[in-house]
């Protein structure tokens, strides 16, 4: 069983949770893996046993290429966990990855939340979070075998359209 | 649609004071609310034989409950949910009653959520190890409803053009209604400005976009028309109901776009279509107000007005008693206090039967002075129709429409 401390949160992954007990382990080897479905090749995030478009329950791991821009975002002022009051105003960013994108549906996409923080993982300025920018995965190392994914800003030209609040 | 127009109705309500310190156990205050309810509608312990409650792992279950009622029960469910399972599990009664299960139901919610298990993420939930679903979200800082629900209503303002000042109107509407409540903990009307000028929680939620934690418990009883007949109140029938109705990926709302659609988008055909009417027909709306987001959300999916433009319905003054078609009239979970849902059915059903507990002194005699001036009036005149549009989270809803 993995058990990891990380901001005063137990982050808890007994050996019989099918779903998550590889992800964090392979994101440690610094590679942004998703499950894709042997049956109709699509992939989906977060894991999940069975295909959300065709239910198959036959998938392997997939690497992707870690890079995409932020579709929407929020700023925590407050925090509520006790170990995020330090990192406070800290952003989360959900965002959607290259791969996949408006499939199967114009919709949907590989979507996935995640800080944005700077390359040494101090949370991102407020001023630089804005829906549209790009963004690529940086691997935060908690044990030897478990990593965070997380995303920071790269100097891509944005995806449609810049906005913040 | 199939359904039950008209057969079965809601027959009593009541609820327990909305408090930040209850002092007492989620078992003492749902026996108080149903006592209450039971009062209200006229019944005997011998009356009431199915019972129903949602709950978080933070309330006491039916069985517990009914024994201090000296109820004994053909019927009984306690369901894993919060936020729009009010409006789900009156239509679960109903399909109760109808397979002959049971004659009479009371549902109810007790919970002490601020003093004990926060709604908003802290105490006593707080201290659980983070495993399963809550990894994907819950490490990065995002584990309460306003930090999980916040991304819907960034992408809605920057697809929409939807404002801060927009969205403060519905805080602005649902505070001036509970100046008229004397039940509300916070009856302070208050303005656009004191709302965006209000601190960050989670950007986009200022801290007045955000509803108010309460302890408390409340209960409604369900049973068929006719058995209504010779009741105490007016029964409220239902027209339609729906629930809990989910968009794809009900997992991680974000999976599915466009996130700034919520589920009402998937539940309103069905809730209309049972009913026979359309949003124009109804009188009262109760749109659930966990965050003033939330509110505006629903009342567009559902059709009051078009996707994108709820900013300007809700700022419009069409929300506000005395507006076209006021919403959440008790000052609900914003002002009145956070009863996952089951406040914003209770306040329907006294609109419906003209008997909304306002500063009106005679309002249990019906008699209101429709003065919507402060401490005043909260009665909406000649309230025929109302909605319930119930609210999980972006993905899950249930909806509810009555007559009297």
């Amino acid at each position: 069983m993995a058990s990891v401390e990380y901001r005063g949160m137990n982050l808890v992954i007994p050996e019989n949770d099918s779903e998550w007990r590889e992800h964090f382990k392979l994101a440690r080897g610094h590679k942004l893996m998703l499950r894709a479905c042997k049956a109709c090749g699509l992939m989906r995030y977060p894991p999940s046993h069975g295909c959300p478009w065709c239910a198959a329950l036959e998938w392997e791991w997939k690497e992707v290429s870690g890079k995409g821009h932020i579709y929407s975002y929020e700023v925590v002022h407050h925090a509520i966990q006790p170990g995020f009051k330090e990192w406070a105003p800290y952003t989360v960013v959900l965002v959607e990855l290259d791969e996949q994108r408006s499939t199967p549906t114009p919709d949907e996409a590989l979507r996935i939340i995640a800080n944005l923080v700077t390359p040494d993982f101090k949370p991102a300025a407020e001023s630089t979070v804005a829906i549209g920018k790009r963004v690529r995965v940086v691997f935060q190392d908690l044990a030897e075998d478990f990593a965070l994914p997380q995303f920071t800003l790269t100097d891509e030209p944005p995806v449609g359209r810049v906005w913040s609040l | 649609m199939a359904g039950l127009k008209d057969k079965y109705c809601v027959v009593g309500v009541g609820e327990t004071e909305y408090s930040k310190r209850s002092n007492r156990s989620t078992r003492a205050m749902a026996v108080e609310a149903i006592k209450k309810a039971m009062g209200d509608a006229g019944l005997k312990a011998a009356d009431v034989d199915g019972m129903m409650s949602y709950q978080g792992g933070d309330s006491t279950p039916a069985n517990w409950v009914s024994a201090d009622l000296g109820l004994r029960l053909n019927f009984y469910m306690d369901v894993f949910g919060g936020g729009s399972s009010t409006e789900a599990l009156i239509g679960l009664a109903m399909g109760a009653i109808e397979a002959g299960m049971c004659k009479t139901v009371a549902l109810f919610r007790s919970m002490n959520g601020y003093s004990d298990f926060r709604i908003g993420g802290t105490g006593a939930r707080a201290a659980q190890p983070v495993r399963g679903l809550d990894l994907a979200q819950v490490p990065f800082g995002m584990r309460s409803a306003g930090q999980n629900f916040a991304p819907t209503f960034m992408r809605h303002m920057y697809e929409y053009g939807t404002t801060s000042e927009q969205v403060a109107a519905v805080r602005v509407a649902h505070s001036k209604h509970a100046s008229q409540n004397p039940k509300a903990l916070l009856k302070e009307r208050v303005t656009v400005q004191d709302v965006t000028g209000s601190r960050w929680i989670c950007k986009p939620l200022h801290l007045l976009d955000c509803c108010v934690e309460t302890d408390n418990a409340t209960c409604i009883i369900v049973t068929s028309a006719e058995r209504a007949r010779d009741l105490r109140q007016k029964p409220a029938y239902v027209m339609g109901v729906a629930g809990r109705v989910n968009k794809p990926r009900t997992d991680f709302h974000w999976a599915a776009g466009p996130i700034s659609r919520v589920a009402g988008y998937y539940a309103k055909d069905i809730v209309f279509g049972q009913a026979g009417i359309k949003p124009e027909d109804v009188d009262v709306t109760g749109s659930y107000d966990a965050f003033t987001f939330t509110t505006m959300l629903q009342l567009e999916e559902y059709g009051f007005c078009k996707k994108g433009e709820g900013g300007q319905y809700v700022s419009s003054g069409i929300i506000e008693l005395g507006g076209k078609r006021p919403n959440n009239t008790s000052g609900s979970h914003l002002c009145e206090g956070y009863t996952h849902g089951m406040s914003m059915v209770i306040e329907n059903v006294r609109q419906l039967r003209g008997l909304v507990d306002d500063y009106c002194p005679a309002w249990a005699e019906g008699k209101h002075s429709y003065d919507y001036s402060p401490g005043k009036c909260r009665q909406v005149k000649n309230a025929k129709i109302t909605m319930n549009l119930g609210w999980a989270m972006p993905p899950t809803g249930s909806a509810l429409i009555m007559h009297n």
